[in-house]
């Protein structure tokens, strides 16, 4: 297949990058730095070298600084954070395509920690910036990419139970997904959890400070795994690159289950999704509810050919960053929108009713109303309804009702 | 009380119907326009030009194929307006079936009364030059064709009102003047005096001075006061203050757009 499919996985301190079907992947500190008196950029253990040496001005935490809108001076020149971002993601996806030869992207899905419209809106453009389609460029949540990776192993990986824990420098996670099989279609319900019990993870480099880490760990899957049956546990993170510190921890975890250490975890996941991206049918037929994906359905009640039905603008499952439509409806006889939001619990639906304050009386049938949603994140939808008049006949006016509805 | 789910029409030439002096952009405007105007859509209003707006900007070949093929078999007019109105899904049944049958009512009627009727209606659509035109075509029917004298005499009266609004003044003077001559109606008689006093270049035939009572006059007098009076308060007036009262910027741009209106709607009145 041309072009390559790439799993990117973006945190403050690390980053990993993959491509699918192939072995090879890297791992870099999220770092970019510029030489002196020269336009010449580098990412990861170069700048630390450049930087070590005295030939370089090094810029961390770039993710943190886009989300804060942060700038950084170089050599006299200030740079925004997105445009380091953008520099700092051409440099890294350079490697896979010199590695394989390959000046196509055919899919590349981001996957990070915690995933805001900011954030995605800031990757969009670094990815318009870097001539890369916005139709090849997804980004996820680690739970999701988790699902995807666990999903695409063994049946029995993920016959019960499956949970990972990511040790990184910055923080402590837990993801826990479990398949429910439906009559209709398989539902992946997967959540996660940022540990309080965060270490630093130079700790690890004495014994004493190993103990301690080793006893936290022990605590953490006592916690979350106890009473529940599980077939695999993933561990995942810099942390975990040498786990001779987690000796009880490890007796632990390898009761009763598989357990298996796979650093690019996220990564592989991200290149899943994309492979799965380009395939006509999902080889993946579930509904995966997890973070960054609509826990809800929002769906209108509409006339078709003098039937009644539900009009589902969105479904539960959907990514809500991608979840974007926009229907033109003729309004007969009412003077509102209602909208139908049923969570996963459907004894739980309700209904979201907009008046139409400020448009037009006209007669039935001649007001044309165009709706837009859209999600602000996956708890908050956005809709916008215009007056789009009946054409000639009834000339559309500028009413627009713009409206926040939480799910 | 429901949304109804629009066909998605990417119209890139909207069709022109031409009695309206309007374009229309979806089959739900084409259907309303039918369901709305029978008068104006029994007699021709399907032709090449629907077909191709139906086959190519609605993307429903399928059923423009069907629909030319049963207007090449003679199929009733009727019944191919009444299929467009079924197939759009626009209206119910039960809707389409009342459609049918104000066509059927409408067919029944003597000729003269149906141009009639077509001509009230564009009178009220204020397409005044169309309805002056049916109007004359009722008066060169044979009397037989006509019908009776009051009749005619309400066509004149019609006619009269048309050219009035055209600001065709002696023609409508003498529009009214026949309507009187035929109905001798007070009616009539108001009009004609209605006319002098509002142009005074419009002068009623000789024979009509002794009927201009000065009773009458100052009934006319009061009525066009009061017209004088309700039109300073009308809305459109209102409108047109506030928008004299806007910056600039937005007065100009309203004003562009109120000028564009009332030139659509004079070609309209004048076509």
């Amino acid at each position: 297949m041309d072009g390559l499919i790439i799993g990117l996985d973006l945190c403050d301190a690390y980053t990993r990058i993959c491509c699918h079907d192939r072995e090879k992947s890297w791992s870099i500190p999220t770092v970019i730095c510029k030489k002196k008196d020269e336009e010449a950029w580098y990412i990861g253990e170069e700048a630390y070298a450049y930087t070590l040496v005295g030939e370089g001005i090094i810029v961390d935490k770039l993710i943190k600084m886009v989300r804060k809108d942060g700038t950084a001076t170089l050599g006299g020149t200030k740079y925004e954070g997105l445009d380091l971002l953008k520099l700092f993601l051409k440099k890294i996806l350079k490697l896979p395509m010199e590695e394989f030869f390959c000046e196509e992207i055919k899919q590349l899905v981001i996957t990070m920690q915690k995933v805001d419209g900011k954030l995605m809106d800031a990757l969009m453009y670094c990815a318009d910036a870097l001539g890369i389609e916005r139709e090849r460029v997804h980004i996820i949540s680690h739970t999701e990419s988790f699902v995807y990776y666990v999903l695409s192993q063994k049946k029995e990986v993920w016959g019960n139970q499956v949970g990972v824990f990511d040790l990184s420098e910055d923080s402590f996670h837990y993801h826990e997904l479990k398949v429910q099989r439906g009559l209709r279609k398989m539902m992946v319900i997967a959540e996660h959890e940022a540990l309080e019990e965060s270490f630093n993870l130079d700790i690890l480099d004495t014994p004493s400070g190993g103990k301690l880490a080793d006893k936290i760990l022990c605590s953490c899957v006592d916690r979350l795994m106890q009473k529940k049956l599980f077939s695999s546990v993933f561990l995942t993170g810099k942390g975990f690159e040498c786990h001779d510190w987690a000796k009880d921890s490890m007796k632990m975890l390898c009761s009763r289950r598989k357990v298996y250490m796979e650093p690019e975890l996220f990564a592989r996941g991200a290149a899943f999704k994309g492979m799965d991206y380009l395939q006509d049918n999902s080889a993946y037929p579930f509904i995966c509810i997890c973070e960054g994906h609509l826990h809800s359905t929002v769906s209108l009640r509409v006339l078709h050919k003098e039937r009644e039905s539900q009009l589902i603008v969105a479904a539960a499952g959907d990514n809500w960053y991608e979840a974007k439509s926009s229907v033109d409806l003729i309004i007969d006889k009412q003077d509102y929108v209602e909208f139908l939001v049923t969570p996963m619990d459907p004894k739980q639906k309700r209904l979201v009713k907009i008046p139409l304050e400020g448009f037009p009386n006209r007669p039935d049938r001649t007001t044309r109303l165009g709706i837009s949603f859209g999600f602000l994140d996956e708890k908050t939808m956005a809709v916008v309804l215009k007056d789009k008049g009946f054409g000639e006949l009834f000339p559309a006016t500028d009413a627009v009702i713009r409206q926040e509805v939480m799910l | 009380m429901s949304l109804i789910l629009c066909r998605q029409e990417p119209v890139k030439r909207p069709f022109f119907f031409e009695y309206l002096g309007i374009r229309i952009f979806s089959s739900q405007e084409l259907c309303y326009v039918i369901y709305n105007n029978p008068l104006l859509v029994m007699e021709g209003f399907i032709d090449e030009s629907l077909l191709e707006f139906i086959r190519e900007d609605l993307d429903m070949a399928f059923f423009a194929a069907k629909l030319e093929k049963w207007q090449k078999s003679d199929e009733e007019e009727d019944e191919l307006l009444a299929m467009i109105l079924h197939e759009c899904d626009y209206y119910s049944a039960s809707e389409v079936g009342q459609f049918r049958q104000k066509l059927a009512s409408l067919r029944r009627l003597p000729q003269s009364e149906l141009f009639k009727e077509k001509a009230d209606f564009l009178f009220h659509k204020k397409q005044y030059g169309k309805a002056a035109a049916l109007y004359l075509k009722i008066l060169n029917m044979t009397k037989a064709d006509r019908g009776s004298d009051a009749f005619t005499a309400k066509v004149y009266n019609n006619l009269g009102a048309a050219y009035a609004r055209l600001f065709l003044m002696d023609k409508a003077l003498s529009a009214y003047e026949k309507s009187y001559e035929l109905s001798k109606s007070e009616e009539a008689l108001k009009k004609i005096c209605h006319l002098s006093q509002w142009n005074a270049s419009v002068v009623p035939g000789e024979r009509f001075l002794p009927l201009m009572t000065e009773e009458l006059q100052k009934i006319c007098r009061e009525e066009r006061e009061l017209a004088d009076e309700a039109a300073g308060k009308a809305q459109s007036l209102n409108e047109l203050e506030q928008l004299f009262q806007k910056d600039p910027i937005k007065r100009f741009q309203g004003a562009g757009e109120l000028v564009s209106k009332w030139k659509k709607e004079y070609r309209n009145i004048m076509s």
